[in-house]
């Protein structure tokens, strides 16, 4: 028996074995010894009592509280500094383990972190990557925009076109920049091999644009100055996306020829996947060809430009503005022009930067509403632990032990929140991405990255700390007598409550009044009567290529033969074709000279020119105001006949009228060309937007015929019209337009089969689109306001019942007395009543102070509109009664003996 | 929150029972595991019979906690045997304990729990 002692004490902790093995196995074998003289009973009694005492001694020494406690000590005695690092591992053992025992608290604190985490971080995203993050060459900042205003005409900036002889002006003689590029965005058949006549998004550019943004073709080289003049066909760069996609990534592309528009083109390069300028539809590159001495003075090229190292924007501008007068003194046109150039960041963020920060400030007020839900919360429960904490106290611990305390919960709950945020964001930056605007900049270049990461760590840490400073903001009981009984704690905690509700009620009202500002802005936006009738239309894009249809006279007569197939339809009820439609933006467009005046260059409107086929006006459902239409005889005819629209008729005769008065398009006075015909204005339409629904002041428009326009075979020096060889087709019909697309390929089929439609759409997408940015920042704020409600009344209802509860007593004694239970529920109404309307106030003057900054978002209504702020307000208020109602309505029923039971 | 309060024994926590016996048991003098088992027994009438691993797994506790120490063996005793003697704090530990005990025995006393002395 004392060999078996002995062996079970070799399963002992060695220090033990060590220490107390030998004394242990001596007492134990005398106790037996004293046992075995007692008798057999006794003997077997000690034995089973000596063995079973061993084995719980060696339990408890390798695996119990012991054990711990002397691990625990042998790692603060063995490193100072990893005892602290214990400590802290332990207190955020202990939080976890707490967390886990409330698991309604957690997942309310979680969730709601997660979800203000989530959407500041997709919103973040957005910014960053957008407006934040430079643009994707070298040293771009450097970068410029070429940018043209014309002061006296009252356009301040934003004019992006110049011509060929500015551009060989800048390059000559700029010394403020190291270099200038040019470049347009048109549309073209692309044949050949690869797959089906496609019509994709080209950009002429001049062979300097590579070295202006300093970028390089992955495969293959980029244009020589040689292929910029005019002689051999002018080589294509394909972009990364085309050479993929119909291409199948072919290694030995480069040197390939294909047909362009008709003409064979020879394929040089392919640029990275990352380049994407002007934008990232951009298919291809192709030379663009000119010399200095057949410069054109049209205003057909865009530019950009990298300034000289040292030089400013500013200074730029003032040397382009001077070059720009000196041009002028040759070529008239360029009078009255100066430089505006900006950033090219700038240029292409555009306005949208101003939209983003709105957003992100809107979703940065719901995380603050989160915040007070969350702290809330903690209140809540930091009551509950009030017996916790002083014992806590009692025991020693200091304010860095209680600040532990907190803390370690607060980190988990935020990392955590931050954690399943970070997933939300990523789920919502794919959906932004999905559904916004097509024309946002740099859409392509969004996505989450460790900047994302970096932000929503701060952001997470940021909650913790705020969170475990809790208990410094309602004070907790000094000592264990006073836990739940001090009056001034209950008093500090009920304050902190009422300020944070308040808080709520404030940063609900103002997300709520914003996006009732947006939807009414919306909802003016969308009744402007865009002058022509959207319904029930479909349009399409065709495009003559020049090798074909070398004349005007044959670009004519097609488009009139494809009309009358598309009349001939069955369901047809109107067709015709403009070489631009309503809200398309860069039409054709010249200053005109009424008939009577002087050509002095100056002082005369810009016009959109339209030239349009018979019928036009019925097609898109555009009134008459005075006069008459433009028909199919007028274009058979040749007829000099023009329809204006009334911004144009009031600008040339104010106060007069229109009809039958005459006007051209305005040349150089130099020009050796033949001065173009007088139009007879037969007739006044109302005006319809180009660019925008938004336009601050209406465009001057004409509509001329077709037939007198420009076309491949007429000099675009003559400024007739624009040319004829690419239309936009309307075909109205009693059934929905997507209906009619398989036809209308057939019937342009028959006339030509090599002529591909392209921008298909209805001209309710057309103006759906011009709404869509408006409407996609008015959806995402209205989402950040319910979210904020939501936030608030669980908010407010959330602090009401818990008033409730702790005046449970109060609610009995009273109802015991006989007090009417309306009267009780009406008292405790009051009480939560007051702070939400003190909540409002504050709310109202803070929406009212923040309304200008998003007045730029707001089309047709104040940024302080009464009615929005009435509304809101009155909602606000109402849902906030109902959240204090509900509880205080629960309270008065509670029966008087169930309330005093519960005190 | 785990570190003994050294200064003033009357604000540590009591001793377990078997701790005192231990205690009071080497109030005499050092003695060995065996002798402090059967003092032990003899003090509670039989009702504290510990087995051995209790016994040493409280003689462990104590020493850890600085109350009873390791003694020099007497000459010529058995090496296996362990010696243990109370230290200072020990000792004063012991008194903290009886005076609460005392001050028990006097409020049962005043409340007619326990009878009065004669």
């Amino acid at each position: 028996m004392v060999r078996l002692y002995r062996w079970l004490i070799r399963l002992s902790p060695a220090a033990l074995r060590r220490e107390y093995g030998a004394a242990m196995e001596e007492t134990f074998a005398r106790r037996l010894n004293d046992a075995r003289a007692s008798g057999f009973s006794t003997s077997v009694r000690v034995c089973g009592r000596e063995l079973a005492g061993l084995i719980e001694l060696l339990l408890s020494e390798r695996w119990g509280a012991p054990a711990r406690l002397r691990r625990q000590r042998q790692r603060m005695q063995s490193r100072g500094k990893a005892g602290h690092m214990d400590a802290v591992g332990r207190e955020i053992q202990h939080a976890a383990r707490r967390l886990v025992r409330s698991p309604a608290f957690t997942l309310a604190a979680v969730l709601t972190l997660a979800l203000a985490i989530g959407a500041n971080a997709a919103i973040f995203t957005v910014v960053y990557r957008v407006v934040l993050n430079p643009l994707p060459y070298p040293d771009s900042d450097r970068l410029i925009a070429l940018d043209y205003g014309f002061p006296t005409r009252n356009i301040n900036s934003g004019v992006k076109y110049m011509s060929w002889q500015l551009y060989y002006q800048l390059a000559d003689r700029a010394r403020t920049l190291e270099r200038v590029a040019v470049y347009n965005i048109s549309g073209v058949t692309l044949t050949g091999t690869g797959g089906n006549p496609e019509q994709i998004q080209i950009s002429r550019a001049t062979p300097s644009l590579a070295s202006v943004l300093r970028v390089e073709p992955a495969l293959g080289r980029w244009f020589t100055e040689q292929e910029g003049v005019p002689g051999s066909p002018p080589p294509v760069v394909l972009s990364h996306g085309l050479w993929v996609r119909r291409y199948g990534r072919d290694p030995a592309i480069v040197g390939r020829s294909l047909t362009v528009d008709g003409l064979p083109t020879t394929v040089v390069g392919v640029m990275p996947a990352s380049f994407a300028f002007p934008n990232a539809r951009t298919d291809a590159w192709i030379a663009a060809q000119s010399t200095r001495g057949t410069a054109s003075f049209l205003f057909t090229v865009m530019g950009v430009a990298r300034l000289r190292d040292g030089t400013t924007v500013i200074g730029a501008r003032t040397e382009m503005t001077q070059l720009i007068a000196d041009l002028s003194r040759v070529s008239p046109t360029q009078r009255g022009w100066i430089s505006t150039a900006i950033p090219l960041q700038d240029a292409v963020v555009g306005q949208i930067a101003r939209t983003l920060w709105i957003l992100l400030a809107s979703v940065g007020l719901v995380l603050l509403l989160a915040c007070a839900n969350v702290a809330n919360l903690f209140l809540v429960r930091s009551n509950a632990r009030q017996r916790e904490v002083a014992v806590r106290q009692a025991l020693g611990a200091g304010s860095r032990g209680l600040a532990g305390y907190f803390l370690a919960e607060s980190v988990l709950l935020s990392i955590a929140g931050g954690v399943i945020g970070l997933g939300l964001s990523w789920g919502a930056v794919r959906l932004l991405v999905a559904f916004a605007p097509v024309n946002l900049p740099r859409l392509e270049e969004v996505r989450l990255d460790a900047s994302v990461l970096a932000f929503t760590l701060a952001l997470s840490l940021l909650m913790a700390a705020a969170f475990g400073a809790i208990p410094w903001l309602a004070p907790l009981p000094a000592s264990l007598h006073e836990s739940g009984r001090s009056n001034t704690a209950n008093r500090g905690r009920h304050r902190a409550r009422h300020l944070l509700m308040g808080g709520q009620v404030a940063l609900a009202l103002v997300l709520v009044v914003f996006s009732g500002l947006m939807l009414r802005s919306f909802q003016k936006l969308r009744t402007v009567d865009p002058g022509f009738d959207a319904r029930s239309a479909l349009t399409f894009r065709v495009a003559l290529p020049d090798r074909e249809y070398t004349s005007r006279r044959s670009a004519v007569a097609t488009h009139r033969a494809i009309l009358d197939r598309l009349s001939a339809m069955s369901g047809v009820t109107a067709a015709s074709a403009s070489t631009c439609l309503p809200l398309t933006a860069s039409c054709f467009g010249n200053m005109v000279v009424p008939e009577g005046v002087a050509e002095d260059g100056t002082h005369r409107p810009w016009v959109t020119f339209h030239a349009v086929a018979g019928g036009y006006f019925e097609a898109t459902g555009i009134r008459l105001l005075r006069g008459r239409f433009i028909d199919r005889g007028d274009v058979e005819r040749g007829e000099p006949v023009v329809v204006v629209n009334k911004a144009l008729a009031d600008a040339l005769f104010p106060n007069q009228d229109p009809l039958g008065k005459r006007f051209r398009s305005a040349t150089r006075p130099t020009s050796s060309l033949n001065t173009p015909p007088w139009l007879e204005i037969v007739g006044v339409v109302p005006n319809t937007p180009v660019a925008s629904l938004a336009e601050p002041t209406p465009a001057a428009q004409l509509y001329m015929p077709m037939s007198i326009a420009g076309g491949p075979d007429i000099p675009g020096g003559t400024l007739l019209g624009p040319s004829v060889s690419k239309m936009s087709y309307v075909v109205r019909a009693a059934t929905p337009p997507s209906n009619l697309v398989a036809a209308v390929r057939t019937a342009i089929g028959e006339i030509d089969p090599n002529l591909a439609l392209f921008e298909v759409q209805s001209l309710e997408d057309i103006l759906d689109r011009a709404a869509a940015q408006m409407a996609f920042t008015m959806i995402l704020i209205i989402i950040a306001a319910s979210v904020a409600l939501m936030l608030g009344v669980i908010g407010i209802y959330g602090v009401m019942s818990y008033i409730v509860s702790q005046r449970t007593g109060e609610i009995g004694v009273r109802l015991a007395l006989g007090a009417d239970p309306a009267r009780v529920a009406g008292m405790i109404i009051k009480q939560g009543g007051l702070v939400a309307i003190a909540g409002v106030i504050v709310g109202l003057g803070l929406a009212y102070a923040g309304s200008r900054l998003i007045a730029s978002l707001l089309y047709g209504v104040s940024a302080r509109d009464p009615a929005v702020f009435a509304t809101t307000t009155v909602l606000l208020l109402t849902v906030a009664l109902l959240a204090c109602w509900l509880p205080a309505r629960r309270g008065a029923r509670l029966s008087p003996l169930e309330a005093l039971r519960t005190e | 929150m785990n570190r003994v309060i050294d200064d003033d024994e009357s604000l540590r926590p009591a001793l377990t029972d078997l701790a005192f016996h231990i205690v009071i048991a080497l109030g005499n003098g050092p003695a060995h595991g065996y002798a402090i088992g059967k003092d032990v027994e003899e003090q509670s009438g039989g009702r504290l019979d510990s087995s051995t691993g209790t016994l040493y797994q409280a003689l462990h506790r104590l020493k850890e906690e600085g109350l009873i120490a390791s003694a020099a063996p007497p000459e010529r005793s058995d090496e296996r045997r362990k010696y243990f003697q109370l230290t200072e704090r020990g000792r004063r530990a012991a008194e903290a304990e009886a005076r609460r005990l005392h001050a028990l025995v006097r409020t049962a006393r005043k409340r007619n729990l326990y009878p009065q002395r004669a």
